[in-house]
């Protein structure tokens, strides 16, 4: 067991994971955090990522003990106020998923993403969400949601 | 009508209520379960495709600290009914059915066959188990493909059946299939096939079960297609009275026909809770849903057509085999359908197809997202092979042969009605969205420089649900069942034996009963995932939307009736002279007679009324299918082929479907563009590979390549909505469509593209190496 204090959607965190245990593991199990999703466990489908200081990162692959002392934001951080930020607001608008379980990873890398790259293009957005594995839409949706997003965050 | 809204839901691409918890990660998923006490499991696998289980020593992992118990085969076996395949046992799979334990106990008949269970405090501690556990085997020679099979002399799997055929070889003739033979212009020869693949849902298989041993009942919190049919195999294979099982589920991470009922390893984990008293958790991880799930296609037809000089297909022989994997199932059942569905909607004189399930050391095959798609693939790339030895366009062999719309509807030659089907007007759309003539222009453009296109259409039907058999007075896809009930304030309440994962039902059903009842869209409820309180069902084979679709209707009518019939007493009114919109309830003409239907309904639950006065809200309701239907369509793919990398990349993508009236517009899209992708993954990317000695080969997904949104097109989609047939309920299902006939439009396109090779295709699978495989064959002139 290793202690550790993270800041998680804002809130100090404490606790005493194993080393071996996966950050996605210690935000389900020990924080109950369970929109983090876990989809493949070798970081190939994207289900589970959050943003750590900043960054998109695969929660599989990350060990919890490595994110101590980081500020880490999950799906329930995105808007606290039990409303929609503006990705999710798109999203539904587009009705971009169907079962749900990629949501909160594409969601969290489009948050990331377009941060970074508010003026993308389709394109850009494609690849920037290729790393992310969907079975229901075809993406088409997601990436018209992304798209709305981007757009209504420049008219702000 | 005095400001009272009329709006109607049903028709629009209203926004889905699942998704404001499904955004915010508020959705409960089964690995988000958590019970006081719950343990979780891990199972150790064969690293063998086929081997005699010599002896599995288990007592190292019960050693370890923090594991629970740890079961080999033979202990669980102790503890379990014997019996087939539950599936098969319920719906009656044909040929024999061998009988298997949950757990491998005397061999093992695939890599990734279960053979021992590790109970512990932490799925960590639990795999920690699953490595001590000391498993020895006697390598048996693997049967891994169906040629080696079907030789008597491979080592059966089964020594019940004493070879490795689960369904022995049947034939069946429609028409004169000899006449027909002998007196076509010409008999084409071809052999396809079609490769493994498979569902690969995002969330796996799981469960989480919790054995109650004082009241004696068992709770499975499962991800699956039907509660109650997990229900059935969990209490016939524990040997619990049903009643005493109890199967809940709630958000459903995606299946495609993976999780229809309760799989071996969730029996086996609801066993192991009733031994230890604790709840017990399993979430399979992606290794052992690609190695272990189940897999499906792989069948192969060896296919001769009757063809006339003019391009007319006058009649099929189809000789099928299909690779059923290790245990057999759902595999036994596709060839019949397949054989139903082979003539689609052209009008064949004359079919016969024979067919043979064979067993081998592989994953069991399992149902995949329109089972007997094969169908489609083999008619429609026969269709163009015959086009291209002809010289005729794609386009026009298809409505050359396609069944005119006629009353009475012409027959498919092996017997169902095409009523209402629009091939015909499908493929007519089709060749004006693309504009062919300005394509072949650009083609040839293209090819000056060096550079390949093609362009492929496939047209397809889907019995979603399908004709009403003019014989039978059962509906074609038999019952659905609904309870509705007037809830005490004011919400309509839909119980459903549907369960979704991904098909919206928690908004088009409360569109359909809002509509017919007259209370807005958030005034209805869908109540699903719970064997105590929801009817038998199924989410699958595209009944929902017709079958589910219809008895909300119908059920929201009768339930509007009864409530009509009690407010007539509080309103003095006759039921006839009042209305239900926008959740209230008024007399005609008078609007200022208003109450809500919450108040209606607060009154019937008072129980102040007399005896004579019906005030129980609550209604079930059956539909039988109504007069049933055809969804359908036809698509085109434009795609260009790099000819040194071999990389094929989908340009353009136009599907033309009518799946009758539409429920909700953006719903029916996604089906359509989600089944899509998973056809051109089928085709350019995924395949379930096997070594020669059965070893799985793409158990992660950097060998099992999924689609990403760089690989999948926009989709066009256009809708026709042609033929109502019905007084009432012309949904029909769209949920199969897509992944039907994608492979053969996009296989056809690339076959156009690779013409000036002279590149004939006979199979599925086109990742970049066998492309150029096929153009170094063709210019060798192999």
């Amino acid at each position: 067991m290793v202690d550790i204090t993270l800041r998680v959607n804002g809130a100090t965190c404490t606790g005493s994971p194993e080393a071996r245990k996966t950050l996605a593991d210690f935000l389900r199990d020990d924080l109950n955090l369970t929109g983090t999703h876990v989809g493949c466990e070798h970081g190939v489908c994207g289900a589970c990522t959050v943003i750590v200081d900043g960054r998109a990162v695969r929660s599989c692959l990350m060990l919890a003990v490595q994110a101590a002392d980081s500020e880490v934001t999950t799906i329930e951080g995105l808007a606290p106020d039990g409303g929609l930020g503006t990705v999710q607001q798109a999203m539904w608008d587009s009705h971009s998923f169907q079962c749900g379980f990629c949501t909160p990873g594409f969601v969290m890398q489009a948050v990331a993403f377009l941060s970074d790259h508010p003026d993308a293009g389709e394109q850009q957005i494609r690849e920037a969400l290729s790393g992310n594995i969907c079975r229901c839409t075809g993406y088409q949706s997601i990436i018209d949601g992304v798209l709305l997003a981007a757009e209504r965050s420049r008219k702000r | 009508m005095a400001g009272i809204a009329a709006e109607r839901y049903t028709g629009a691409s209203i926004k889905r209520s699942e998704d404001p918890r499904i955004l915010t990660g508020a959705g409960r998923y089964v690995d988000d379960i958590k019970l006081p006490g719950m343990l979780h499991a891990a199972f150790v696998r064969s690293p063998l495709a086929h081997a005699r289980v010599l002896s599995v020593d288990v007592s190292a992992a019960r050693a370890l600290p923090g594991v629970v118990a740890a079961l080999t085969g033979a202990e669980l076996e102790a503890m379990t009914v014997p019996g087939p395949d539950p599936l098969m046992a319920l719906i009656g799979g044909a040929g024999p059915t061998p009988e298997f334990t949950l757990l491998a106990t005397d061999k093992v008949r695939f890599m990734g066959d279960p053979v021992a269970i590790v109970i512990a405090e932490s799925r960590y501690v639990a795999e920690d188990g699953c490595e001590l556990v000391d498993a020895e085997y006697d390598d048996l020679p693997p049967v891994t493909n169906a040629a080696f099979a079907l030789d008597p002399g491979s080592p059966p799997l089964f020594a019940n059946l004493g070879d490795n055929i689960a369904r022995p070889r049947s034939r069946s003739e429609f028409g004169d299939v000899s006449g027909t033979f002998a007196d076509a212009d010409s008999v084409v020869h071809f052999h396809i096939d079609v490769h493994r693949h498979q569902n690969v849902p995002m969330e796996g298989r799981g469960c989480v079960a919790s054995y109650d041993a004082s009241l004696g009942v068992m709770t499975v919190y499962a991800a699956t297609q039907s509660v109650h049919v997990s229900r059935i195999a969990v209490a016939t294979r524990l040997g619990i009275e049903h009643d005493k099982v109890r199967v809940l589920a709630d958000d459903i991470g995606g299946s495609f026909g993976l999780k229809i009922g309760a799989s071996r390893e969730e029996l086996a984990v609801a066993a192991a809770s009733r031994l230890v008293g604790q709840p017990v958790k399993w979430v399979e991880d992606r290794s052992e849903n690609l190695t272990a799930s189940g897999q499906a296609r792989e069948e192969s037809f060896d296919v001769r057509a009757a063809v006339s000089n003019d391009g007319d297909l006058l009649g099929l022989d189809v000789k099928m085999v299909i690779d059923t994997g290790s245990y057999p199932g759902m595999g036994t059942m596709v060839p019949a359908i397949m054989e139903a569905m082979l003539p689609g909607p052209y009008k064949l004189a004359a079919l016969g197809f024979e067919s043979t399930a064979v067993i081998t050391n592989k994953a069991s095959y399992v149902a995949y997202r329109g089972p007997w798609a094969s169908e489609t693939f083999v008619r429609e790339r026969v269709l163009d092979l015959i086009a291209k030895d002809l010289g005729l366009d794609p386009v026009e062999i298809r409505l050359r042969n396609v069944a005119p719309r006629t009353d009475p509807p012409a027959l498919m030659i092996t017997g169902r009605p095409l009523v209402g089907v629009t091939s015909k007007e499908s493929l007519e759309r089709v060749a004006q969205l693309v504009d062919f003539p300005a394509f072949r222009r650009r083609q040839a453009e293209a090819r000056a420089q060096g550079r390949y296109l093609g362009i492929g259409v496939a047209t397809f039907i889907e019995a979603a649900p399908g004709p009403r058999s003019p014989e039978g007075p059962s509906g074609p896809m038999g019952m659905e069942f609904m309870r509705l009930r007037l809830e005490e304030n004011g919400i309509v309440a839909l119980f459903t034996g549907q369960m979704p994962h991904g098909q919206s039902h928690q908004t088009t059903l409360a569109q359909i009963a809002a509509d017919e009842f007259g209370v807005p869209f958030e005034q209805v409820r869908i109540v699903v995932g719970d064997t105590d309180v929801v009817p038998f069902g199924l989410t699958g084979g595209s009944r929902s939307a017709t079958m589910t679709g219809g008895v909300a209707l119908h059920g929201a009518r009768q339930l509007k009736a009864k409530v009509l019939d009690f407010a007539a007493h509080l309103m003095e009114a006759s039921a006839q002279d009042l209305l239900i919109t926008d959740g209230n309830v008024w007399v005609r003409g008078d609007p200022a007679s208003a109450i809500a239907v919450s108040e209606v309904a607060r009154r019937a639950a008072s129980g102040q009324f007399g005896a004579d006065v019906d005030a129980k809200l609550e209604v079930e309701a059956t539909f039988d299918g109504g007069e049933g239907g055809w969804s359908g369509g036809t698509h085109c793919a434009i795609v260009e082929v790099d000819v040194e990398t071999g990389i094929v990349k989908v340009e353009r993508y136009v599907a033309a479907e009518d799946c009758g009236a539409l429920i909700n517009p953006a719903v029916v899209e996604g089906q359509i563009r989600g089944g899509v992708a998973q056809g051109i993954g089928a085709v350019l990317l995924e395949r379930s590979a096997y070594g020669e000695d059965g070893s799985f080969q793409s158990a992660t997904f950097m060998d099992y390549l999924m689609p990403t949104a760089c690989d999948v097109p926009r989709i066009e989609i256009e809708h026709l909505e042609t033929v109502p047939l019905d007084a009432d309920v012309n949904f029909r299902g769209v949920g199969e469509g897509g992944m039907i006939v994608a492979p053969p439009t996009v296989v056809n396109a690339i076959e156009d593209a690779l013409s000036p090779f002279g590149v004939r295709i006979y199979e599925q699978h086109l990742p970049p190496a066998r492309i150029l495989e096929l153009i170094a064959a063709a210019d060798s002139g192999q």
